[in-house]
């Protein structure tokens, strides 16, 4: 296992998780065109409550690198600043579809995000949460890889506009430079076998995470 | 670059709530007297020549049986939009926006919009009041119409609503003759309401009409005043508008009776058809697929000659397929469109699949607009959220 090199077995738990979301309910209705207006709706709203932490543990876990770890630390606070006014945006869409901005600011998490979040935020208080590349790896992936997909299709199945998929579609422009930027952090040599070894159990278990997200919408 | 993608995709508009408002009791040729005044030989001369050339069986004035108003125009349009909401099953606070037409609001200050978004409640929303004649109908829906396709608002309301009746009295006759121009207009309109609901989603459990344009045009820059108030003449006269000479002295002049220039109507008929035919001509109706049309129209002598223009065009426009109701519900001029399209719609005719025109002439300088809609079923599975 440790013979593949740390992409090859990034690539493998992106595989795994690409099979897991075919089956997610939501995400079945979508492929097969049955989703509704309602499904996204739920979707965005379950989004939210979990997109409102995600600069929040990214610069959490970019106070956490030491003065050794410079280039990481650096790349945490320049993504956190990028990334901490998103949930605005998937606020307006939430609104453009005819949501109410107070029910939604006043969701909770569903048991997916708690656990995701709960993971993210005790991860990122570790000192050097380098293996926190492999939940960037798996978050901006989905961003880059498959928000453009998925905003696209919701569009056509429900004839939305541009101006009410703006997060899913912002995604995948943004999280492909992220994931462009990482892709150079990871080949850069500043990552040992240790680190290799964090930065796949964390893709894991942030895998298995965000698709629990996913499923349990509303719970 | 949130909005950095190439191909800009918009929602489709969608009416799923229709009603209309019409105040009081329908008034007939014999009651418009106590209402209106002009009990002169001359004047019942002219009344009755008028009536019998419009084809007006019917009317709604917002005035009881003494003439004395009973309602706003601002309430009028409310009560129609509380009926499409009601039909369409949902509350004010469910639209983003509202888009408000007349021809002359209740005052001066402010906004028609603003005075019926402060009745009619809901939430915060956009407000457009569109002003004109007839035709800010279909200006209105076309704000709403754009504003649903952005995707900037899930729920839009537009009203269109009229209450000219109060100034028909005749205290507004008094002191002036009044001639030809302004006794057409004073034996022909008369007050209501239509409104629709504008959505980005077809109704979930009913059939909606999918919004495929709008279209308005003005040719006011080769054609002069037709239809007017408030000025002294056809023309606009620095120091010569109501608001320059004294309110007194203006109503001496007869400045705020609504006069049209009759002589204009025929060339305003022609510039009309020749709209119609321009929109066929660049592919934006299809006359082997138009299955209804809805002609606002001020008289049915203009009925007469827009059905035969367009069944030169059309050659299935048969009667059944022209709605107008003109004859029982008045001419309400930017309420027309909207009451004659919510009667239209919940009398059945329109059947999935179907195609519906509306077009709205406009006197006032020239101006002309059309709406062309397709029934749909409701949607499913999708819908919009209860």
């Amino acid at each position: 296992m440790t013979s593949d090199t740390l992409f090859d077995r990034l690539a493998d738990v992106w595989i795994e998780l690409d099979e897991h979301l075919e089956r997610v309910p939501v995400l079945s209705r979508l492929a097969d065109g049955t989703v509704t207006l309602e499904d996204y709706r739920r979707l965005l709203f379950n989004l939210r409550q979990q997109v409102v932490d995600g600069s929040l543990w990214i610069s959490r876990a970019g106070s956490n690198f030491d003065i050794e770890h410079f280039e990481l630390r650096t790349a945490a606070i320049r993504h956190a600043e990028e990334e901490h006014r998103d949930y605005l945006m998937l606020e307006r869409d939430y609104v453009a579809i005819g949501g109410s901005l107070e029910e939604l600011r006043a969701g909770r998490k569903n048991l997916g995000s708690e656990a995701l979040s709960g993971y993210m935020f005790h991860y990122a208080d570790r000192p050097n949460p380098t293996g926190l590349l492999g939940a960037m790896y798996i978050i901006e992936g989905l961003g880059a890889k498959r928000a453009a997909e998925w905003a696209a299709r919701f569009q056509e199945v429900l004839g939305l506009a541009d101006n009410q998929v703006h997060f899913m579609r912002y995604h995948h422009e943004a999280d492909g430079e992220h994931t462009g930027n990482m892709n150079g952090i990871l080949t850069s040599g500043i990552i040992d076998d240790a680190d290799a070894d964090e930065i796949v159990r964390c893709a894991q278990v942030v895998a298995r995470l965000y698709a629990l997200q996913l499923e349990e919408l509303d719970n | 670059m949130p909005y950095g993608v190439s191909m800009a995709t918009t929602a489709t508009a969608y009416l799923t709530g229709f009603g209309a408002y019409l105040p009081g009791d329908p008034v007939d040729n014999d009651g418009i007297v106590a209402r209106l005044g002009g009990t002169d030989n001359v004047t019942k001369r002219i009344r009755e020549m008028i009536l019998d050339a419009n084809g007006i069986r019917q009317r709604h004035y917002a005035l009881d049986e003494s003439g004395e108003p009973t309602e706003l125009n601002e309430q009028l349009a409310v009560k129609a939009l509380q009926s499409a909401l009601d039909d369409r099953g949902i509350d004010a606070s469910r639209a983003r926006m509202l888009a408000t037409a007349t021809t002359m609001g209740d005052v001066l200050v402010p906004g028609f919009a603003s005075m019926v978004h402060a009745r009619l409640g809901g939430g915060p929303m956009q407000t457009l009041s569109a002003t004109g004649v007839c035709a800010s109908s279909l200006a209105a829906l076309d704000a709403a119409v754009s504003k649903i396709r952005l995707g900037d608002h899930p729920v839009a309301l537009v009203v269109g609503s009229e209450l000219p009746s109060r100034s028909l009295r005749q205290r507004r006759f008094e002191g002036f003759r009044a001639g030809m121009d302004s006794h057409f207009l004073r034996w022909m309109l008369s007050d209501g309401a239509g409104a629709v609901v504008v959505e980005f989603q077809p109704h979930p459990t009913k059939p909606s009409l999918r919004v495929d344009w709008v279209r308005q045009v003005s040719l006011a820059h080769e054609n002069d005043v037709c239809m007017r108030s408030g000025m002294d003449g056809p023309e606009a006269a620095v120091g010569h508008t109501w608001q320059d000479v004294g309110i007194a002295e203006a109503e001496a002049r007869g400045m705020f009776v609504l006069r049209q220039d009759v002589s204009m109507l025929d060339d305003l008929a022609e510039a009309g058809i020749q709209q119609f035919q321009q929109l066929v001509d660049i592919g934006l109706i299809d006359v082997k697929h138009l299955d209804h049309v809805i002609c606002h129209y001020s008289t049915n002598a203009f009925r007469d000659v827009a059905f035969d223009a367009l069944r030169r065009r059309v050659p299935t426009l048969d009667t059944d397929r022209w709605f107008s109701n003109l004859e029982t519900r008045g001419n309400t001029g930017s309420a027309s469109i909207f009451i004659a399209l919510e009667e239209a719609w919940s009398s059945g005719r329109f059947q999935p699949g179907e195609t519906v025109l509306l077009a709205v002439p406009e006197s006032g300088r020239f101006s002309f607009a059309f709406a062309h809609l397709t029934v749909v079923a409701p949607s499913t599975p999708q819908g919009a959220p209860e």
